[in-house]
């Protein structure tokens, strides 16, 4: 027992002080899309390689879909003219499906939706999984002493009556809807939802069998989306302080 | 090519030839499903494994006439009792005298009864899933959920209680059927390694090496000496990830804070060392059919070396914290055991298996990465409880850093990869990935068509095998001890629901 102490004590503080570090040079990170002109619907080779088809090439313009991607990073390894690049921000959450669309063309802005903000100082969280243990994971490894969600007033619960975010990884097969549904159910007003990993934004490379593995986008209304394969767990903690109105 | 015999059989004969095969020592059953060949008749496929060779025999039994029932395999071999059950949901196939004949994944409440994906055109209905009851004198019911309390995947637990003992526990999964093998066999092959890699993202790095093993010898190709030492650093780093964390978990569910405490950033430590060598911390979409992706250079090599040997001194460090300390020991001793016997005849792998007395480890039979060349003797404990699980671990953490940096010492040169995206598969051929996942064996089996395109893929899990393995350890155990029996066991939902 003192050994422990010993240890504990000899550990001293661990926790990363610095919130949202970027990801190191050499590390993938999900791909952007950068000023420097495409070369047009004659190269498409990153819509050809892609496989789950979140982009695609018209004219010289490209349309990226994050809530697709899978940060597999074979668009970015095969893109000629740099238009598609790396983005090593953990920084990646964002608060509307249209956000996760990025594109070389200048679009009309996305106005995010500012998060009603009940949930500002804390946030209990029932996470529910459905298909995708990487994100259960690195989830698991945002409550570690070294990311420490805890710090934000964040906790994980084990009932969905205690919750006030229900927070969804994995694509929500046809057999994980009605038990989703009725945890949401379960859960007092004021209710928000996460959700967490490409899979369960769109499904992913899952998407479109019979199965009905497509998210929980069009189950419920999301107020936080961080797209990855998983995501990083700083881009995780972002996601759900951007449901709390806190970055 | 990979070196399995091919026999044929009548579907009435399979179970006895199945037997009679399997009673050579270091035999044992691969895996079973069927394919629709031709017309609409299925042929059962069964793969069996000899370690000691390193080879095996697929046998293949043809049911002829619409015929849709054959001589249950289970009734002689218990080993095949999950996969036959799986073939039952997906082709419609029921096996006669299956001792416990019912949907594995597949159930009426969700799926209609005449869905079968992978035999759309089959007549059969299903029936609808019965638990087993117990009866007797105060015999009672706890149903646990598909939505488990913790950050952990879905699946439904009915334990049949007696007090505080559990008499037995009937698990029931298929909550996160995903539908990936039907999609497998849609893509085109070089398409098909991002969603073989996502059966249990959680074993990413032993899913796409399974995949790139089968795969290559489709293709008729051997990745360059590089790729194979950089594929083996992965699949440790793998390893070592999640035994880490499976100790610090095991340690929070005894209530012991100082290993629940300690021991995750130890896991994030490895994870840091996968996303030097990958580029990202769960190593995704790193290895290929052919070699891996990205080469490791010479900083980023000596970086890994000596991280890493700062991580191997603190987990010397940590690991007598949980191993010498009496109060966790007791909590692990004796608990959730699972007799070499029952383990055997169920065909457990991996840790779970090794801690039952089994020395099967895939490392040492078939090859993938720098394996079965550099294989070492697993670790190996008899008494199949709790602690005998943990232990295989904390051994496997030091055999997995040893190997490691004898890699990196002494990594090969040359190229990484070699380029076989315009290759074609053989047709009509089988490729057959064996690799020792973290949690054991992990099996990749590709079948092709006469054009050479995949027309079936069938993936067996570690937990396939193992999942039997926790209802055998539950059984006897105090209700509060079955978290402690499943975090031992640590299974995964997904690879078994695919």
């Amino acid at each position: 027992m003192g050994n422990a102490l010993f240890t504990i004590f000899k550990t001293g503080i661990i926790t990363q002080r610095e919130l949202f570090p970027s990801l190191p040079d050499d590390a993938n990170g999900l791909p952007t899309v950068t000023a420097s002109p495409c070369l047009g619907g004659d190269c498409g080779r990153c819509a050809g390689i892609c496989p789950t088809k979140a982009i695609t090439v018209v004219d010289s313009s490209v349309t990226l879909d994050r809530g697709l991607c899978i940060g597999c990073n074979a668009c970015i390894r095969i893109c000629p003219s740099g238009t598609i690049a790396r983005d090593l921000s953990t920084k990646t959450a964002v608060s509307t499906r249209e956000e996760l669309i990025l594109s070389s063309q200048s679009r009309a802005n996305v106005v995010p939706i500012p998060p009603k903000l009940p949930f500002k100082r804390s946030l209990h969280i029932r996470e529910v999984s459905t298909g995708d243990n990487a994100c259960d994971l690195e989830i698991i490894a945002s409550t570690n002493a070294v990311f420490d969600i805890a710090r934000f007033g964040v906790h994980f619960v084990a009932s969905p009556r205690f919750a006030d975010a229900l927070l969804v990884t994995g694509p929500v097969g046809k057999a994980m809807q009605e038990p989703l549904l009725r945890c949401y159910e379960a859960m007092a007003e004021p209710r928000i939802v996460i959700a967490v990993g490409t899979s369960a934004i769109s499904g992913g490379l899952f998407r479109g069998g019979y199965a009905e593995a497509n998210g929980v986008s069009d189950l419920l209304p999301v107020t936080s989306y961080v797209p990855g394969d998983p995501p990083h767990p700083w881009s995780i903690i972002h996601g759900i302080l951007l449901a709390m109105g806190r970055v | 090519m990979n070196t399995f015999k091919h026999v044929s059989e009548t579907p009435a004969a399979l179970a006895k030839t199945v037997k009679k095969w399997l009673q050579h020592p270091g035999r044992r059953f691969g895996h079973l499903t069927a394919r629709v060949c031709g017309g609409d008749n299925p042929a059962i496929e069964v793969l069996l494994l000899d370690t000691l060779t390193g080879s095996g025999v697929i046998i293949t039994a043809r049911l002829e006439n619409g015929e849709m029932e054959y001589p249950s395999i289970t009734a002689e071999v218990p080993a095949a009792h999950w996969a036959e059950r799986a073939m039952g949901d997906f082709f419609g196939l029921r096996a006669l005298d299956h001792p416990r004949w019912k949907t594995l994944i597949l159930h009426n409440d969700v799926w209609p009864d005449d869905l079968f994906p992978l035999s759309p055109n089959s007549q059969a209905h299903r029936e609808r899933y019965q638990f087993m009851e117990v009866t007797g004198e105060g015999i009672h019911e706890i149903p646990v959920g598909p939505i488990h309390a913790g950050i952990i995947e879905p699946g439904h637990f009915r334990f049949s209680c007696a007090g505080e003992i559990i008499t037995n526990l009937d698990i029931r999964l298929g909550y996160q059927h995903r539908g990936i093998e039907k999609r497998l066999a849609e893509l085109p092959w070089q398409q098909t390694r991002y969603l073989a890699e996502s059966a249990s993202t959680d074993t990413a790095v032993g899913n796409a090496l399974a995949h790139a093993v089968a795969m290559e010898q489709l293709l008729g190709i051997d990745p360059p000496p590089r790729a194979q030492a950089l594929r083996t650093i992965a699949l440790e780093f793998e390893r070592l990830s999640n035994h880490i964390g499976d100790i610090g978990a095991l340690s929070g569910d005894i209530g012991y804070s100082a290993g629940a405490g300690l021991f995750p950033p130890m896991r994030g430590a490895i994870l840091g060392l996968a996303q030097l060598l990958t580029g990202s911390r769960r190593q995704r979409y790193y290895i290929k059919p052919g070699g891996v992706e990205r080469d490791l250079d010479g900083t980023r090599r000596k970086t890994i070396s000596q991280e890493l040997s700062i991580i191997s001194a603190r987990l010397e460090e940590l690991l007598p914290l949980v191993f010498e300390n009496s109060s966790v020991i007791e909590r692990m001793e004796g608990t959730g055991r699972v007799t070499r016997d029952l383990a055997k005849d169920f065909g457990l792998v991996g840790p779970a298996g090794r801690a039952s007395g089994s020395d099967y480890d895939a490392r040492r039979s078939y090859p993938h990465g720098v394996y079965p060349e550099c294989a070492f003797v697993p670790a190996r404990y008899e008494t199949g409880d709790v602690l005998a699980r943990a232990r295989v671990r904390a051994d496997e953490i030091r055999s997995s850093i040893r190997v490691v940096n004898e890699l990196l010492e002494d990594l090969p040169s040359g190229p990484f990869a070699v380029d076989c995206h315009g290759m074609s598969p053989a047709p009509s051929e089988s490729g057959i990935g064996i690799v020792e996942a973290w949690r054991g064996e992990l099996i990749h089996w590709i079948i092709t068509d006469g054009s050479g395109a995949i027309s079936r893929y069938a993936i067996k899990d570690p937990s396939f095998n193992n999942w039997t393995g926790l209802a055998i350890a539950a059984r006897g155990n105090l209700v509060p001890d079955f978290p402690l029996c499943n975090k031992s066991f640590n299974l995964s939902y997904s690879g078994n629901d695919l």
